[in-house]
């Protein structure tokens, strides 16, 4: 009996390591939302790549540039964490941009496999996102999306650094952007 | 290399007469995309623009190689650490093969004898045999190999290495480094030439190319692209390169005479993996976030179709079969 049960926790140990050893894949979130407002109007609200109080999270914005490639924003988070994010893509035309995180604060510090692992503010790495605006008879349709890579970039990563914990923030982050920019933008 | 009558090629030269004699008038070359979040491969008929199949690959799927023949096309697999042997005319995985810890850029002998698989981990590339599936050998290369490609004249193997900023020079017959050039700033995906003379290097971090020469293994000349590309191709008979740039949703065309960017063209978002089809003029382009393949005509330098494919569509490598 204990023969088997010792077998079995190694059978699972082994199917756990085979699952978790690999690189990470990229991934990806989009939202989408409809906002009952004309487009001009919705634009105004977050075209300034310097300006995120539209987004419900962020306690201050500072920017080095405007709005053009290159410029760099630093958000200040409610809970006092940092984002620094470049503008890669600006297109007032299009009611578009594109931006890069560049750097982050870390939220907190964990041991992993017997190392000290910062958990970055967004638990994302190389994260990509752009936001464009399109007209649609009046109202506007906003989409958001992002690519990017969990947090841990080495194998079996720990929970808090894995591809849920990174999916689940960024999901989070675009949809309560958008619905407060709803709210704003139907005001 | 004086050519000679040899029993086995003219076996082989039989069997492709009768594959190509028995295979039907309607037979279009296909395209095989990897998709990577859905565990899938689409199978575009180029002929008709449309996905006629997908067939279910596990692990990730990212980088392909279609055999020359066209029977088989192999896919890596980086989350099952190896790669799919997949059968073009049953359309499904006939065996997989595990390689090492991360396997991404993967390329077939033109020959279709050797299979040579990267592994960003590893540092490595493994050369299998194409027939048994078996391990030949591991040749260490630089940091995190990516981008593979084969000389026409099945010389030599081409390597990506994105950490250490070069291209390494592989001779496929004693399966040692002979070569290594620096190139720009993490290189990813890499071309070569009909004649073999000069390869074609993305450069993800530096947004440009590297042109090197063959022979000598020098950089010749550093292109500047738009943001981060990703891959190259060449088509209109080596006239003309096109170079994915992943973060910008375009694909960058230069002219190979004045080495000069001479077009930008909208495709879809985070484009990576491209490919010419067989008929020198049509580029293939998988959008990895929108999930579909953009169809460029390289002479009139404009997209003539979209095709919906799957979830986070990559097609990292030569995915034109036949």
């Amino acid at each position: 009996m204990k023969k088997i049960a010792l077998f079995v926790s190694v059978l699972l140990l082994f199917f756990t390591s085979i699952a978790s050893a690999h690189g990470p894949v990229r991934q990806k979130a989009a939202e989408k939302i409809t906002i009952n407002a004309p487009a001009e109007k919705v634009w105004a609200l977050i075209k300034d790549f310097g300006d995120m109080s539209w987004h419900p999270e962020i306690f201050n914005t500072t920017i080095q540039g405007g709005n053009t490639k290159g410029a760099i924003r630093v958000l200040t988070l409610k809970d006092g964490g940092t984002i620094t994010e470049e503008l890669k893509k600006y297109d007032d035309k299009k009611m578009s941009y594109a931006y890069k995180i560049t750097e982050m604060s870390s939220s907190k510090t964990i041991t992993h496999a017997g190392a000290e692992e910062k958990v970055p503010a967004l638990p994302v790495n190389d994260y990509a996102a752009s936001i464009e605006l399109t007209e649609k008879g009046g109202s506007t349709e906003v989409v958001w999306k992002a690519g990017y890579y969990r947090a841990y970039m080495n194998n079996n990563p720990p929970e808090e650094m894995n591809e849920e914990a990174a999916n689940t923030a960024v999901k989070a982050v675009l949809e309560t952007g958008l619905i407060h920019l709803k709210a704003l933008a139907e005001k | 290399m004086p050519f000679r009558v040899n029993p086995t090629y003219s076996a082989v030269a039989i069997c492709i007469a009768i594959a190509f004699l028995s295979a039907p008038l309607a037979a279009q070359p296909f395209a095989y995309i990897s998709n990577q979040l859905e565990d899938s491969v689409s199978v575009i008929d180029t002929a008709t623009g449309r996905v006629v199949d997908t067939i279910a690959v596990a692990g990730k799927p990212a980088g392909v190689a279609a055999a020359p023949d066209g029977s088989k096309v192999y896919v890596s697999t980086p989350e099952a650490k190896g790669f799919a042997v997949v059968d073009t005319k049953k359309r499904e995985v006939i065996a997989k093969v595990i390689v090492n810890g991360g396997t991404l850029g993967i390329a077939v002998g033109a020959d279709g004898k050797r299979i040579y698989v990267a592994d960003w981990y590893e540092n490595t590339v493994s050369v299998i045999d194409a027939g048994s599936l078996q391990l030949i050998k591991t040749i260490a290369v630089g940091e995190s190999p990516s981008g593979l490609i084969v000389s026409p004249d099945n010389r030599w193997l081409y390597v990506a290495n994105r950490i250490s900023n070069s291209v390494s020079k592989i001779d496929l017959n004693t399966l040692t480094v002979k070569k290594t050039a620096p190139v720009g700033t993490h290189p990813f995906g890499l071309t070569i030439d009909a004649r073999g003379e000069r390869i074609y290097v993305a450069n993800v971090k530096s947004d440009n190319v590297t042109v090197v020469e063959t022979a000598r293994m020098k950089p010749i000349a550093t292109v500047k692209v738009n943001m981060l590309p990703y891959a190259t191709t060449l088509a209109l008979n080596d006239s003309r390169l096109l170079v994915t740039n992943q973060e910008d949703g375009s694909v960058s065309v230069i002219d190979t005479k004045t080495l000069k960017e001479i077009a930008l063209i909208t495709v879809g978002d985070k484009p990576e993996g491209i490919n010419t089809h067989p008929d020198d003029r049509h580029v293939y382009v998988a959008n990895w976030f929108d999930s579909n393949v953009s169809v460029i005509d390289a002479r009139i330098l404009k997209v003539i179709a979209t095709i919906e494919t799957g979830e986070g569509s990559r097609a990292f490598g030569q995915f034109m079969g036949k």
